[in-house]
């Protein structure tokens, strides 16, 4: 029964995929399954019926210029088969293909911007169709192609097996009476090999994970400084040594089925069976002509042929392409829970931002990563906020981009809930810029703009302003990066984060978010920094996240965290005078500072 | 992960690399391509010989002359031994090859990590070299040597049957040859052919790199807030579809000349000899009366078993030839000589360390890295290496552990050429904590330990870990400290925060004895308390030790005896921190500015 509904499963994902392609190009679709037939069929029809048509016209002695006639026709068949063919590979299909990569890759984008930012923080979701998708989408010409020549094979299984019924509906019996008797150990064997492919892929995980170690950069000073060598060594012999087990065990199985079915298919059916009662047929009761004998033996190959990969091989890869559909489809029908809401919010001039009886928790957490949050901030305020790694501002920062929706409580701009506005109007109003922030393999301007129209001269602007000094030749247009340009510039690290920074100038907005601005700089860099966000950031609200103390000494307002909730908030001066944790933090590490200064230690 | 880039268009001679890989295959486990050229030579025999023309020609030629029936069925009889004998063979021959390939992995895997130890972290370092080197492992990652073997097995089981085919159509009757031998053309016009797409491909390449780019950021993780809270999204899907627009202008372009090539292929290959076959058989039945049923039935299998070893040699001369750069880059990789040579002596008890006039200068760098820097270190000191990014600090320390050569000058060890020594047991003086700090997916202790670890060895990876601060979170786990870091393969291992991965790799430096501890900015991860903790006990651990500080906060440096100033590959200055701050030179001028933020206003408040 299992296995019954695991089958219809199989058929409505392959079907569901087919209607996918044609969703995208109907065009495509039909005319590759008419290839697979113009493909497969011709000369198989040959090999069989133009094979008979010469013999019976041979043995027959009359009218023998009718050879020419069958001639003239085979030739003309082959002329027309490759000609369509080839006319339709080079000119429609070559370019229809990329077509079709890109109608189905727009659609997997778009749905994959519009997923939740949670399913990003579900490993088994990210896994499982985030990652399988984005390395699976050049399969799906594989999985096209497969189709294309499973009906193929189909149409000239049918057509090749009628014509057998006619010469003598006896043969056809053999044929499958052969080929379904030996089905079982066809799957047999192709169940081995999933079981093979399963398990290999499981042990080769960890010895693939020791051979990395040794095949990449990133460990090279680890492995060399720590004596660890024999250990890693030692490690990846043990995994490779399941690797070898598991292939042998596997193999010993999968040769012997292999071997006990092509001797029962191949040698016992089509070379001994069927001949037999052939030869039978021709030579004893002579019910049937040499070119019989000859098509019909062809025909037989060909069904054999057809049969196996129609059942045990296409089959094996339609169960494995199978998941990978379904997942498509699951990806693809997804729902999500963040949502437009009615109107379009304004992104003119900061508006009073108010955070109420907030309350977050990941989905899949028990503990609330925030807590009953309250907060309100003024148009232009600058805002910092501090605390433990873990203690929820990034989080924070997270809600305010509707990244996240809240758990409980809302966030209100100019007093209206930001979930009652457009996902994308809202989003216009922020400038974010993330602590892992991520540069382009585009424009620099691109990168500061991150949208289509740059504006080159507030770039350059934007990134004056954010301490940025690399002489750029190309101005804004300059490449960044060598992932295709080989001309392309690479950026240090703080050269980078200095970029990402000028994103925040650079975004026409009311709010700007920075997370951990200044983590990549040394300290001269970082101070200057901190002084030009401050001048250029004086039309915005600006809500920024820093670990190092002293950038927060300028905001007009500091907010600590601790275990998702704000236990202080005030001004520099208000925390340290009320001397709890954000004073005793600023003291560790200022500390270190004051020390050995003359000043200090009187 | 680096992306294979394959936009040189690189021609290495083919046989020379083939026959290299091939001699390292069969000194690994000669049974793979042994195996292989069992299945194969039993397998093309058969299919292509036995099955298509012998089976045919026999029986046919009893029916043609109308023969016996019993004399039909012996025959028959004889074909099924030998067929399941063959098949037979063709399995044991796939069995032995199958049950070799892992093996061969494995050997060749174990040659390959031991000779990646020896190389120059240099070699990593140049984009050039890494590019060769991460085409070499593809040959062990991607199969590439057992493709390898199933090629050149699958030529010579085609030239059998090939041969045998031949000779068996000459004797029916030579002229058929004529009409068989064009399928030969096909390795011609296949060659011309691929080559054209080759060309083709390799203008695709930039296109489909950016399509393989953009749709990387469209799905991985760290780029999915960008995604949604910019339009970055629109700008890298007008690069996607500007490629694949100019994908498909250069696929018209080629249009053309594929199709005319194509028909060119199949004329060769299926219209001349099928088309040929009938008319001069139809011509012989009707004018010569000398063509057998047998023979034309023949000759028409014929055709096919040509056709298929022909196209099977094309594919795998194809396959071979492109497959011959990768062999030569693990060939470059095997024969690659180190630069930073083995000493013999072993590098005893530490006195002293000297940089004496040292420059360095990156291979292919247009400028010196460090310039004539010139210093000692000093058992028991401690010695703070400070600078902006980009002065020279990480440099100094690759230098110090050897891991690049002085370009000019000299570095001693207790007054000794660095050079002289025994790497091991030079770079065993050390201590490191990197920067980019990497964990191992194995047990907790065994990362800490760097080696199996005993019962002892248990103890002291716990002892270290508290010291580092990692103990409370690693005694959490059930299975403590041998919790296995990654959930990759392991069910209930466990994957640590930045900030954990960094104490449980600072473990490390409590965990065992060392004479100079070199710690690369190690709090860059930590938030301010733990960053206070964990510098606080790192002093601790290396109190009677030699311990060098490479930051560019400033406030680690001034506990440090000595403090070296760093700018643009030059000691700028040189002293105590009060000495520094004295002279009022850049290191006082960075000191005030970093910490003016903290005194600043704060002050008043001490005050």
């Amino acid at each position: 029964m299992r296995k019954k509904a695991k089958r219809t499963s199989m058929i409505s994902n392959i079907l569901y995929f087919v209607r996918l392609m044609c969703s995208i190009s109907p065009v495509f679709v039909i005319t590759q399954l008419l290839w697979g037939v113009v493909m497969n069929l011709p000369s198989r029809l040959i090999s069989v019926l133009g094979v008979k048509c010469m013999i019976d016209i041979v043995v027959s002695g009359e009218e023998l210029y009718r050879l020419y006639y069958a001639v003239g026709v085979i030739a003309l068949v082959l002329i027309l088969q490759h000609v369509l063919s080839y006319t339709y590979r080079e000119f429609y299909w070559n370019i229809a293909k990329e077509k079709l990569y890109q109608g189905l890759n727009q659609k997997l984008y778009a749905k994959a911007k519009s997923l939740d930012l949670e399913k990003y923080d579900d490993p088994e979701f990210y896994n499982n169709f985030i990652l399988t998708i984005e390395t699976s989408t050049d399969n799906i010409q594989n999985l096209l192609g497969l189709v294309t020549h499973y009906f193929g094979s189909l149409v000239s299984f049918v057509a090749i097996s009628s014509i057998l019924l006619a010469i003598d509906p006896i043969c056809l019996t053999i044929i499958l009476v052969v080929v379904g008797v030996f089905l079982p150990l066809s799957r047999k064997v192709g169940d081995l090999q999933m079981g093979r492919r399963r398990d290999n892929t499981r042990f080769h995980r960890r010895s693939d994970y020791f051979q990395r170690i040794f095949f990449l950069q990133d460990y090279t000073k680890e492995v060399r400084m720590h004596g660890i060598k024999p250990l890693l060594i030692d490690r990846y012999n043990d995994a490779a040594d399941d690797v070898v087990k598991n292939q042998s065990k596997y193999w010993k199985k999968i040769s012997f089925f292999y071997a006990l079915q092509e001797s029962g298919v191949q040698v016992l059916g089509f070379m001994f069976v069927l001949p037999l009662y052939l030869g039978y047929c021709v030579l004893v009761k002579q019910s049937l002509s040499a070119g019989d004998f000859v098509a019909t033996f062809n025909g037989a190959c060909q069904i054999a042929m057809s049969v196996n990969f129609l059942t045990v091989w296409a089959l094996a890869q339609f169960s494995e392409r199978g998941k990978m559909i379904e997942k498509y489809r699951e990806f693809l029908a997804g729902d999500c829970k963040i949502n437009d809401g009615a109107s379009v919010a304004q992104a003119a001039a900061p508006q009073t931002l108010e955070i109420k009886n907030l309350s977050f928790t990941y989905s899949g957490k028990e503990e609330p990563t925030l807590k009953n949050i309250n907060l309100t901030i003024q148009p232009y305020e600058k805002i910092a906020l501090v605390g433990y790694n873990g203690a929820g501002k990034t989080t924070l920062t997270n809600l305010l981009l509707r990244l996240y929706d809240p758990t409980e409580g809302e966030i209100l701009i100019g007093g209206q809930n930001i979930k009652d506005v457009t996902v994308e109007s809202h989003k216009n109003r922020f400038a974010a810029v993330f602590q892992d922030f991520q540069t382009y393999a585009c424009t620099i301007g691109e990168n500061v703009a991150l949208d289509v129209s740059v504006d080159s001269a507030r770039v350059s602007q934007a990134l004056r302003h954010s301490g940025f000094s690399k002489d750029l030749k190309q101005g804004a247009n300059t490449e960044l990066l060598r992932e295709f340009d080989d001309n392309g510039v690479m950026l240090s690290g703080g050269e980078s984060q200095k970029m990402a920074v000028a994103r925040a100038f650079y975004k026409d907005c009311p709010f700007a978010i920075l997370d951990e601005p200044s983590a990549n700089l040394d300290p001269i860099a970082e101070y200057e920094l901190n002084q030009a966000m401050l001048e250029a950031a004086v039309h915005k609200t600006v809500i920024f996240i820093s670990h190092r103390l002293s950038t927060t000494v300028g905001a007009d307002r500091i907010y600590v965290m601790e275990n998702g909730e704000i236990i202080e908030s005030g001004s520099h001066q208000e925390l340290m005078a009320k001397n709890g944790a954000y004073a005793y933090m600023f003291k560790l590490q200022a500390e270190k500072y004051r020390q050995k200064q003359p000043s200090q230690d009187v | 992960m680096r992306f294979i880039k394959l936009h040189e268009d690189v021609k290495v001679p083919v046989v020379k690399n083939v026959v290299y890989a091939a001699k390292l295959i069969w000194k690994a486990d000669k049974w793979l391509p042994l195996g292989y050229v069992i299945a194969l030579a039993s397998e093309k025999f058969f299919s292509l010989f036995i099955q298509n023309i012998l089976f045919l020609k026999t029986l046919l030629t009893v029916i043609d002359s109308n023969g016996d029936f019993h004399a039909y069925a012996r025959y028959l009889f004889l074909f099924l031994v030998v067929s399941v004998a063959l098949k037979a063979l063709k399995w044991y021959g796939y069995y032995l090859s199958h049950d070799a390939t892992k093996k061969v992995l494995q050997r060749l895997n174990n040659q390959l990590f031991e000779k990646a130890y020896t190389l120059d972290i240099g070699c990593y370092e140049d984009p050039k070299f890494y590019d060769n080197y991460q085409r070499a492992t593809t040959v062990l990652s991607d199969g590439y040597f057992d493709v390898l073997c199933y090629d050149l097995a699958t030529i010579a089981g085609d030239i059998l049957a090939f041969v045998a085919v031949i000779v068996t159509v000459a004797s029916i009757a030579p002229m058929y040859l004529l009409f068989l031998l064009p399928v030969l053309a096909v390795f011609a016009v296949e060659t011309l052919k691929s080559r054209k797409v080759y060309k083709r491909d390799l203008e695709m390449t930039t296109n489909n790199r950016i399509k393989a780019y953009v749709k990387r950021t469209m799905f991985l993780r760290d780029y999915s807030k960008d995604m949604r809270t910019s339009n970055i999204f629109l700008v890298l899907l007008h690069r996607f579809d500007a490629a694949i627009k100019a994908n498909i202008k250069i696929l018209k372009e080629y249009g053309v000349s594929l199709f005319l090539y194509s028909m060119l292929s199949a004329m060769c290959s299926e219209f001349l000899p099928v088309v040929g076959t009938y008319a001069f058989a139809g011509y012989q039945f009707i004018h010569t009366r000398t063509m057998t049923i047998s023979g034309f039935s023949v000759v028409l299998s014929a055709i096919n078993s040509v056709r298929e070893a022909t196209w099977d040699i094309a594919e795998c001369f194809d396959e071979l030839s492109q497959m011959a750069l990768f062999f030569n880059n693990l060939r470059d990789f095997f024969d690659y000589e180190p630069q930073i040579r083995d000493g013999g002596k072993e590098a005893g008890s530490f006195e002293t360390i000297t940089f004496k006039n040292v420059t360095f200068r990156y291979p292919g760098a247009d400028k010196n890295s460090l310039e004539n820097v010139s210093f000692t270190l000093r058992k028991g000191e401690t010695l703070a290496i400070v600078g902006i990014n980009g002065a020279g600090k990480s440099t100094l320390v690759k230098l110090l552990m050897r891991f690049y050569d002085a370009t000019a000058g000299e570095i001693l060890y207790n007054g000794v050429n660095v050079k002289a020594y025994n790497l091991e047991s030079l770079r065993g003086v050390f201590a490191a904590v990197f920067q980019d700090y990497k964990n191992f997916a194995i047990s907790v202790n065994e990362n800490v330990m760097c080696r199996e670890c005993s019962a002892e060895d248990k103890r002291t990876a716990e002892t270290a870990m508290r010291q580092s601060g990692a103990w409370e979170k690693i005694s959490a786990f059930p299975k403590k400290g041998d919790t296995v870091l990654t959930r990759e393969f392991e069910e209930d291992g466990a994957g640590l925060s930045g900030g954990e991965n960094q104490k449980v790799s600072t473990a490390r430096l409590f965990a065992r004895d060392f004479e100079i501890a070199v710690l690369d900015e190690p709090s860059s991860a930590l938030d301010p308390v733990a960053e206070y903790k964990m510098y606080e006990n790192l002093v601790r651990a290396t109190r009677q030790k030699t311990v060098v500080f490479i930051s560019h906060r400033l406030s680690s440096a001034v506990l440090s005896d000595r403090i070296l100033v760093l700018s643009g590959g030059r000691i700028v200055e040189e002293g105590s921190h009060a000495a520094l701050m004295a002279r009022n030179g850049d290191y006082a001028a960075m000191f005030r500015k970093q910490a003016a933020a903290y005194d600043g206003k704060a002050g008043d408040i001490d005050a």
